[in-house]
């Protein structure tokens, strides 16, 4: 449990993985969590659900990391995944401009349906491929300025800026965390909408179980 | 008698003043209508019928559906007429602390009609308690133990929709965790629990007494669930291959891990507590992971998703639907925001979304192909029915499988016994090749001996030959010159085959 009164020290995040199918969601995990990569995908771990702890000057975060299904006929149900997330990792091919495009409709339906809760980090992966760069650094760089979202570029294959991005995804959610711990708090109890009349229910719901 | 008759006269003679519109049937098919038909013709009256057995019908089922929760709704409602809402809340003695005057307070708190706890929640109740006992102080399990009784007891007690019995129990949950989670008890080493552990034994707890009152509770959610039924029943045709899982059927460890699979995720309606639904689940969602392992694909979530909901769609598990509003009512907040279980919910809720929402879009085919497949007009094409799910099926394939590899052997044997064949022509024809060459250079004495001899009969033959000519030249040219020609030549054939008859035994032999 987390002290609220001094500094928080240690934190507990939900990250969800968004982003099309192949662009490398899995073996990011894999790669961040197990430090392995296989071309081929296959892995006796599952990469679906991971937890890493990440230490970030003298705090400790544990990242809970859900992977989702990127083909296109499960886009729907990304709010069911998203919702009371700390974090979303938004991934995209960088050889491949439709991916970045679905970056973006992604973008637009977290702001909609987390609002602030949740900081986003738009990363392009699979820098080892150079050559077939479709999407430049810059624009995507830009991107992700206009909409308040880090950007960073990786490669799972070649083991480049990969804990650098979660390392940064982290920090942002500590600072997120400290500055509206009463925010989180709230977001974090119940999956359920709470309006005004929560406090006053939980008064008297005290004095009735008590 | 005669009042009938009178009555009779009277419709005559109304009926008399009616206009040929009007009895026409009401309907407006353009039949005539009769009045004991409801003045429908006889047509729109066999509908009219059906329409109404069928409503007759699905009210019955209806009620026969809630029959139970029907009971317990009268009980609740005679229960808690003498006793209103907010009598409770001023009647129920709250302690102000547990702790300090408990002896005094505990008779009062239990009121006297109090419901009787199920056969299951004192069961629950007994492992609930006996975990206090063993892995806390007494003074703290004792503690623990009242609060959650009174809980209890007003969770049987309040009449409230699941809703807002659900924010109290939420509440209720925190409120506890929070006053026992201060406790330096937790912090010190001889303390075998944590205090999340002890937060699991009060959801189960809890979560057991709330599921005969709350699970299930409103008709509308059963009658939600069993449409959901009917709906993955008539899409059930999904599993065929459409969802393209990338599971391989043919292997038996396969079948298992998704058989129980299958189970697992039935099995979630058979427990009580969230909880346990919980574990099931996760036990359901390994079995799964499993299966995709034996199946050599990726574990990533592109993989999962679809196989989870394969397994929904082959499993169709009763009041699933119910199932997942109970879980996310009762169960420990934390519990379902992360942590595997949580992952594993997310995806099962997501897969109930998928099932709701699905259409032609989401399989990625034309509408109509898609609803001749639902209304089962036409069977999806064989190439995509894994055949490997139903056991005849299975062994069917299998033997075609055999006997397929069986005719193939069957044509290579074939094919290799021409070459043979042919091979061992061509060695025989190498074979006298190279012995009439070693005869050549080595011959045998009878061969040499036969040869000279042939050479001999040769010379001899040819001296023959010149003498006749001469002979012959010298007697006159013209009638003799064909008889001097084919005389020799009648000899010769004979040589021919005497030379050739000692490699013709060879090769024989």
């Amino acid at each position: 449990m987390p002290d609220a009164t001094a500094e928080q020290k240690q934190f507990k995040f939900k990250v969800v993985l968004l982003g099309e199918g192949c662009v490398g969601k899995s073996s990011l995990v894999l790669r961040f969590v197990e430090n392995k990569f296989s071309s081929r995908h296959l892995s006796t771990i599952q990469a679906s659900f991971q937890s890493k702890t990440v230490h970030i000057d003298d705090c400790k975060a544990e990242l809970h990391i859900w992977d989702t299904a990127g083909q296109e006929k499960y886009h729907a149900l990304g709010p069911i995944y998203y919702r009371g997330s700390n974090g979303v990792l938004l991934v995209f091919d960088i050889t491949d401009r439709r991916s970045f495009e679905k970056v973006k409709n992604w973008v637009l339906e977290i702001k909609t349906c987390l609002g602030k809760t949740a900081e986003i980090l738009i990363v392009g992966n699979k820098i080892d491929l150079e050559d077939e760069r479709q999407v430049s650094r810059q624009d995507a760089e830009v991107y992700a300025e206009t909409e308040g979202a880090l950007y960073m570029e990786t490669s799972a294959q070649e083991n480049m800026g990969i804990s650098d991005a979660f390392e940064a995804l982290t920090s942002k959610m500590i600072d997120h965390a400290r500055t509206n711990t009463t925010e989180t708090s709230t977001s974090n109890r119940s999956i359920r909408l709470i309006d005004g009349e929560e406090e006053g229910r939980r008064s008297r719901s005290k004095k009735c179980c008590r | 008698m005669s009042n009938k008759y009178g009555d009779e006269d009277e419709s005559k003679k109304a009926k008399m003043h009616l206009k040929a519109n009007d009895l026409l049937c009401v309907n407006g098919c353009g039949f005539y209508g009769t009045p004991q038909w409801e003045n429908r013709c006889s047509k729109c009256w066999r509908a009219h019928q059906n329409e109404l057995k069928k409503s007759q019908d699905f009210a019955k089922n209806k009620s026969l559906l809630s029959f139970d929760q029907f009971q317990e709704r009268r009980k609740s409602t005679t229960e808690s007429k003498s006793r209103g809402i907010k009598n409770l809340f001023k009647a129920s003695p709250i302690p102000e602390s547990g702790a300090s005057s408990p002896t005094s307070t505990s008779p009062a708190s239990t009121p006297t009609r109090r419901r009787d706890l199920s056969p299951d929640s004192l069961e629950a109740r007994k492992h609930f308690t006996d975990f206090l006992v063993a892995n806390l102080s007494t003074a703290m399990a004792q503690e623990i133990a009242r609060s959650v009784k009174n809980a209890v007891t007003k969770i049987c007690e309040m009449r409230m929709n699941p809703d807002e019995m659900s924010e109290l129990v939420m509440s209720y949950y925190q409120y506890l965790g929070e006053r026992i989670g201060g406790h330096s008890l937790f912090d010190s080493p001889d303390c075998k629990v944590k205090v999340e552990d002890v937060m699991d034994q009060v959801e189960k707890y809890i979560s057991t007494c709330c599921y005969t009152t709350f699970f299930c509770a409103s008709h509308e959610e059963e009658v939600a669930d069993v449409s959901l039924q009917d709906r993955i029943r008539s899409l059930h045709w999904v599993t065929a291959g459409f969802l393209e899982t990338k599971l391989v059927f043919k292997k038996q460890t396969v079948r298992d891990k998704i058989d129980e699979g299958i189970s697992e995720l039935i099995e979630i309606n058979a427990k009580k507590s969230a909880f346990e639904k919980l574990e099931c689940l996760t036990r359901s969602c390994k079995a799964v992971f499993e299966a995709l392992k034996e199946s050599e694909s990726s574990m990533s979530a592109d993989e999962f998703l679809p196989t989870l909901i394969y397994i929904l769609f082959r499993g169709n598990p009763p009041l699933i639907q119910s199932n997942v509003k109970f879980i996310s009512r009762f169960a420990i907040p934390a519990r379902l925001m992360s942590g595997e279980a949580a992952y594993f919910f997310t995806n099962l809720s997501c897969a109930l979304e998928f099932a709701r929402n699905m259409n032609h879009e989401s399989l990625q085919m034309e509408k109509a192909e898609f609803e001749a497949y639902t209304t089962g007009h036409l069977a999806p094409p064989l190439s995509v029915i894994n055949s490997a799910c139903n056991q005849a099926m299975y062994v069917l394939e299998g033997t075609i499988e055999t006997i397929t590899t069986v005719v193939k052997k069957a044509g290579g044997l074939a094919s290799n016994l021409t070459g043979v064949h042919g091979k061992a022509d061509d060695d025989l024809e190498k074979m006298l090749i190279v012995i009439k060459e070693t005869v050549d250079f080595y011959p045998t004495e009878e061969y040499l001996k036969m040869k000279e001899s042939i050479f001999g009969e040769e010379q001899e033959t040819a001296d023959l030959l010149v003498s006749l000519s001469r002979q012959s030249s010298e007697s006159g040219r013209g009638t003799l010159s064909t008889s001097a020609d084919s005389q020799p030549s009648t000899p010769q054939p004979q040589l021919e085959p005497s030379l050739e008859s000692p490699l013709a035994a060879f090769s024989q032999k």
